[in-house]
């Protein structure tokens, strides 16, 4: 790849990325993230919660040991199950990887 | 876009799920290509959409945490893991990045330390990129040649002869202990070296407040002499043991937004596995070249933030995180555009091959 087509791409993606600030911010999310701007509050706030958003905001109010313990227990499950499908997509794909030759 | 804006119940936001796994995914082809964390990207990028600062840093932990086990897996596959080396870079940067944090609490005291910090920030940088740009100019290996030590090499002086690189000096001092490296192929060196350049970066990560990925993945190639894709393996063993600490404490201390974390899990575990495959595709002197523009961009990133604590003008703010995100996707393009067109290269080579026989 060209130096030429690294910057194209480079300035393209630039411009692109100029829109994002655009993606328009609700007005009950703008209100809540000043609120915690000012002081973070360390309680979720259950009200209007139902399902696993209430399970989740109950838990992190309730145990903070716990919930900390499945954050970390979820990202590495998670992460390993993400990771082993994708690397089966990319096997399909024809892009398997094994013990590689370092040149440099 | 308000249709893929979802609740976030701990952190009390609306977020966009689409912005969320883009951010995912262009940190995540980063992470496995280069060796780094990426929090320098993720943490102003969720905060300028809305996220507090605690809880932007919080949630981009947990996220490089998750991103970087496949990651790491892809990398131990290749052969690009030096555990031994991972494992003394990160008991040695432990004590560097303390030394670091006692410094800036220290210069607090003195006066605006942010200041100091993003100037620093902005040298080491623009420093960092300029240096591994001429080093990509000036030896640059012509087509099929194959030099193992990257860091190693410097170009050729007028007589022709090879003028020792900085790992060839240090790997010269002979200060017992000495120490052998085999899966990076380093014969011997003294363990001292070693662990004046990772408490040296340590104290770097300390100072800067960064994850460390992007000081110790140049340091492994330019400082020990690495194959550039051990170095990116290696550093991705920092950066998973410091991405599991932060995810745990953070969620500690209640600033990790779970449902954002896993959502942006699933863009970056994808690309993750994307940029650790280009590994194999992309030799070490275009890593080097891609990861230089990246952080010469980054450094720009900086001094436009440094520009609007200077004038307290917003838009500065906003074009910060406008040059970030726009290094992070572009980069994430030249690292898939160059996967796809190597591997469709190897794959007619290959079938030119079965027709000949």
């Amino acid at each position: 790849m060209s130096f030429r087509s690294i910057f194209v791409i480079s300035a393209l993606s630039i411009m692109l990325v100029s829109a994002l600030p655009f993606f328009e911010r609700s007005e009950g999310n703008a209100i809540a993230s000043e609120k915690q701007e000012t002081a973070l509050t360390m309680k979720a706030d259950t009200n209007h919660l139902s399902g696993i958003n209430l399970f989740i905001a109950r838990l992190y109010n309730e145990d903070r040991v716990l919930y900390a313990t499945m954050v970390t227990l979820v990202m590495a499950v998670l992460g390993t199950f993400l990771a082993f499908v994708t690397d089966l997509i990319l096997k399909a794909l024809g892009l398997e990887v094994s013990r590689i030759s370092h040149r440099e | 876009m308000d249709i893929f804006n979802i609740y976030l119940p701990v952190a009390g936001i609306e977020f966009n799920v689409v912005l969320l796994i883009l951010i995912g995914f262009c940190v995540g082809v980063l992470g496995g290509f280069f060796g780094v964390g990426g929090g320098w990207i993720v943490t102003p990028a969720l905060n300028i959409f809305g996220f507090h600062m605690a809880f932007a840093i919080g949630t981009d932990l947990s996220n490089i945490f998750g991103q970087t086990i496949g990651a790491v897996k892809k990398h131990q596959k290749m052969g690009n893991i030096d555990w031994k080396l991972g494992l003394i870079s990160i008991a040695t940067s432990i004590v560097g990045l303390e030394i670091g944090s006692d410094v800036i609490i220290a210069l607090e005291k003195a006066g605006d330390v942010g200041m100091i910090v993003r100037w620093c920030y902005m040298l080491l940088l623009w420093g960092l990129g300029s240096y591994m740009l001429h080093d990509y100019f000036a030896t640059r290996p012509k087509e099929d040649d194959d030099i193992d030590r990257a860091g190693a090499r410097t170009p050729a002086n007028k007589s022709g002869q090879q003028k020792p690189g900085i790992s060839e000096r240090l790997h010269r001092i002979t200060l017992s202990p000495m120490v052998s490296f085999p899966a990076s192929g380093i014969d011997e060196v003294s363990i001292w070296i070693i662990l004046l350049i990772f408490l040296f970066t340590g104290f770097l990560s300390g100072f800067l407040g960064v994850g460390g990925g992007f000081i110790i993945m140049p340091a492994l190639v330019y400082l020990i002499g690495l194959p550039t894709a051990v170095a990116v393996g290696t550093s991705l063993v920092t950066v998973l043991f410091s991405g599991a600490y932060g995810c745990l404490t953070y969620a500690l201390k209640g600033r990790v937004e779970i449902i954002a974390a896993m959502i942006m899990l699933i863009g970056a575990s994808i690309g993750a596995q994307v940029g650790s495959t280009a590994v194999k595709y992309i030799k070490g002197y275009g890593i080097r070249l891609l990861f230089s523009v990246m952080i010469i961009f980054a450094g720009f990133s900086v001094a436009t933030e440094q520009a609007y604590k200077i004038t307290q003008n917003q838009t500065f703010q906003t074009f910060a995180g406008v040059v970030l995100m726009g290094t992070a996707l572009s980069m994430s393009v030249i690292i898939i555009g160059k996967l796809v067109a190597d591997a469709r290269k190897e794959r007619d080579k290959s079938s030119i091959i079965k027709k000949h026989h």
